[in-house]
């Protein structure tokens, strides 16, 4: 017996001495610097002014950093067109897409492990503006291009792709109000805490509140965040509705958690109160029902996830050396913003205009309806469907 | 040490040898854990050619809040409890340090951050007293605390925000002289070694192995269990704040929303080697564990796997070894 317990007690000194040797050894052929990028990638913020002759021969990895909102069909739209892009663009070696629900410091360790896979450029949607500074410069230092979608961050030289969010809250919001008749009640339900996106929405709204002195703000001013989980969405339009605060209210403005209120309300059995959300299948579909949601009065503000997508195509515009123009109006240098557009069911006009919305068959219906975006991504709306990157 | 300073050292040397084998096996986890590592940096090597010195810094500054997460676990665990209010005081004590810190002079960021560790140790011992006073079961008591903690960060800042000192980014950040040794990895090392070695060769050490171990044995030989659960508590306070601390450190700013760190340094723990029952192991393995589970998050990523079956991976692959790790003890118990 004690001869068995030396002989593994010696396998395991044996052990110990080869994980030294291949810490040791592992030095050996290393590379700091990742894969080799195109010229153009070691200066992004300087857009450069000429476009290649001929489609580019070279082949890329791309890394990708989603971090929150696991489950919520935005967030998965937008990793499955950045993945639609990549595999379209014929220009991608690999993804690697690290996609979880996460705090800043854990988005900061994901940088860091896309960093490590040496790719080309890193698309993220980014926790908060400022957090992730450290791994930005880490990047930009190794020469990899910075794209961040869905939000901006206040480095400067990352490029910013994501839709005008302080446009996308106003919007909703003066519409809502003006359907109050500037005087009422409103029940603000917003996203995650901190997100770049969520900040924004709140100057929006903040901004159409300023316009209509008549409207309070239930539970206050800061509003409730969902975390843009559609669980938590649920839960708190629930306690909402049996604590009976939901009767109070004139108005609910979502900041993309709409048809689980819609849903929580009519499970209820409550009638319907002006609403505001986004362009998500779910709810265009439900604002254009008449039959199973009679009295429902709501707007969808566009949001898209292409963004995702459209990261991906800008990141190898620019390693492509092509020539990239940046919004002059955008608060931070190296931003393209879009523009949200907002249709609601009580005109013909925006019944129409939701209608053309749902062109894609087989979408789910927590999908935004916007897949692709016009000169800013490749794909096919089937692709972003299949989700699939090269090599999968 | 023993086996240089004993008297009986013959021509062969084998009582040296007796020695060293002597120590492997009664650190047989720990190396196996060791061991692992390095077959999974060799792995990450593999499939990733180009890993090396930045990869190294980048896994040490990300291991460092989960490592000292799973030491603050690790001592409660030891001490014959849990904690699962560890991600909110994490939370806390970095808001706390970030809206102190923000605009304000780097002597003053020293000032602050001594005061975030005293207020760890508070938080801590407070987690105790209520667990001694109340008699209430460790995993309610801490798991309400977790929200007592959580909510206290939310008052601090509703957002992430704040600032942090210049030299608290650069302590954790970058390579300490070399660029194999990342300064994170040094920081982790000298934080745990001045804090815990001293600590554990003590006798209040000995009285939180004791009461880990066996409470009413202990209190028959005369410890005083009660004040030493909450000396172990605090001292998992006093490590939750430095994790918190390196969340500012890395980050720049302070986050109010407690981040998965409790069960991951249940996990880490668990993986370490550290038995649940209490009294038995330290807080090197769990430092090995985090290592291990961050490492094998980055290689799904460096595989390119799909993130949802990298989760399911990870999970699959911690119950596998924890199991193998029980088998070993099984047949250890039946010879």
């Amino acid at each position: 017996m004690k001869g068995q317990g030396t002989t593994r007690a010696k396998w395991l000194v044996v052990l110990t001495a080869f994980a030294l040797f291949a810490v040791a050894c592992s030095d050996s052929g290393s590379s700091t610097a990742p894969s080799a990028a195109a010229p153009s990638a070691a200066a992004p913020s300087e857009a450069p002014s000429e476009a290649p002759s001929e489609a580019p021969a070279a082949m890329y990895k791309i890394g990708f950093s989603n971090t929150g909102g696991t489950g919520n069909g935005f967030r998965e739209e937008q990793n499955c067109t950045a993945k639609a892009e990549a595999l379209a663009s014929g220009q991608v070696e690999s993804v690697n897409m690290i996609a979880r629900n996460a705090d800043t410091a854990q988005q900061l360790a994901d940088l860091r492990t896309l960093i490590a896979a040496g790719p080309d450029a890193i698309v993220f949607n980014p926790s908060t503006a400022d957090g992730l500074q450290a791994a930005l410069d880490e990047a930009q230092a190794a020469g990899i291009i910075t794209v961040a979608v869905d939000a901006g961050v206040s480095d400067e030289e990352t490029w910013k792709f994501y839709n005008n969010q302080v446009d996308y809250a106003y919007l909703g919001a003066k519409w809502l109000f003006e359907q109050l008749g500037g005087n009422g009640s409103v029940w603000y339900t917003r996203g995650i805490a901190g997100h770049p996106a969520d900040t924004d929405r709140d100057v929006g709204f903040k901004k159409a509140l300023a316009e209509f002195p008549g409207i309070t703000v239930v539970p206050n001013e800061d509003g409730v965040h969902t975390g843009w989980d559609p669980t938590t969405a649920t839960n708190l339009a629930n306690e909402f509705i049996s604590s009976g605060e939901y009767d109070k209210v004139d108005g609910i403005w979502t900041s993309g958690m709409d048809s689980q209120v819609v849903d929580a309300v009519k499970a209820a059995g409550k009638p319907y109160k002006p609403i505001v959300g986004a362009d998500l299948g779910a709810f265009a579909a439900y604002l254009l029902d008449d039959v199973n949601y009679p009295g429902l009065v709501g707007a969808a503000v566009t949001n898209t996830a292409s963004v995702g997508g459209a990261g991906v195509n800008l990141a190898l515009k620019l390693l492509n050396g092509e020539t990239v123009t940046a919004d002059a109006s955008a608060p931070l240098p190296n931003t393209i913003l879009l523009s949200p557009v907002l249709a609601d069911n009580q005109s013909e006009e925006g019944k129409a205009t939701l209608k053309s919305w749902q062109t894609v068959e087989g979408l789910s219906p927590l999908w935004p309806l916007s897949v692709t975006i016009d000169g800013w991504t490749t794909y096919t709306p089937e692709q972003a469907i299949a989700c699939k990157g090269p090599g999968e | 040490m023993s086996a240089v300073a004993g008297p009986i050292v013959d021509t062969r040397g084998r009582p040296v040898v007796d020695a060293l084998v002597a120590w492997a096996r009664r650190n047989g986890w720990t190396l196996s854990l060791i061991a692992l590592l390095a077959v999974l940096l060799a792995f990450t090597k593999v499939i990733n050619p180009s890993y090396g010195a930045p990869g190294i810094q980048g896994l040490a500054i990300s291991v460092l809040p989960l490592a000292l997460a799973a030491v603050a676990q690790a001592v409660c665990v030891i001490g014959g409890g849990i904690d699962l209010s560890i991600g909110s005081m994490m939370a806390l004590t970095s808001v706390v340090a970030a809206s102190q810190m923000k605009d304000q002079s780097e002597e003053f960021g020293v000032a602050v951050i001594l005061a975030v560790l005293i207020l760890g140790l508070i938080i801590g011992a407070v987690n105790g007293a209520v667990i001694v006073i109340t008699r209430v079961p460790d995993i309610v008591v801490t798991l309400a605390m977790s929200f007592v903690w959580a909510g206290a960060a939310l008052l601090v800042l509703k957002t992430p925000a704040g600032g942090s000192a210049q030299w608290l980014k650069d302590l954790v950040l970058g390579p300490a002289g070399f660029d194999w040794i990342p300064k994170a990895a040094v920081v982790l090392i000298v934080v745990v070694a001045v804090i815990w070695i001293p600590l554990r060769r003590s006798t209040v050490g000995l009285s939180i192995y004791a009461i880990g171990s066996d409470r009413l044995a202990a209190f028959r030989s005369g410890v005083a269990v009660g004040p030493t659960k909450v000396i172990a508590y605090a001292t998992t306070g006093l490590f939750a704040a430095l994790a918190g601390i390196s969340l500012t450190a890395s980050t720049g700013i302070g986050n109010p929303v407690p981040g998965p760190y409790t069960l991951m340094s249940v996990a880490a723990v668990v993986l370490g080697g550290v038995s649940l029952a209490g009294g038995r192991g330290g807080v090197f393995g769990p430092m090995i564990g985090v290592l291990i589970l961050v490492l094998i998050q980055n290689d799904m990523a460096f595989l390119s796997l799909d993130p949802n079956l990298a989760l399911v991976s990870q999970g699959l692959i911690l119950i596998g070894v924890v199991m193998f790790g029980s088998l070993i003890q099984w047949r250890r118990s039946r010879r």
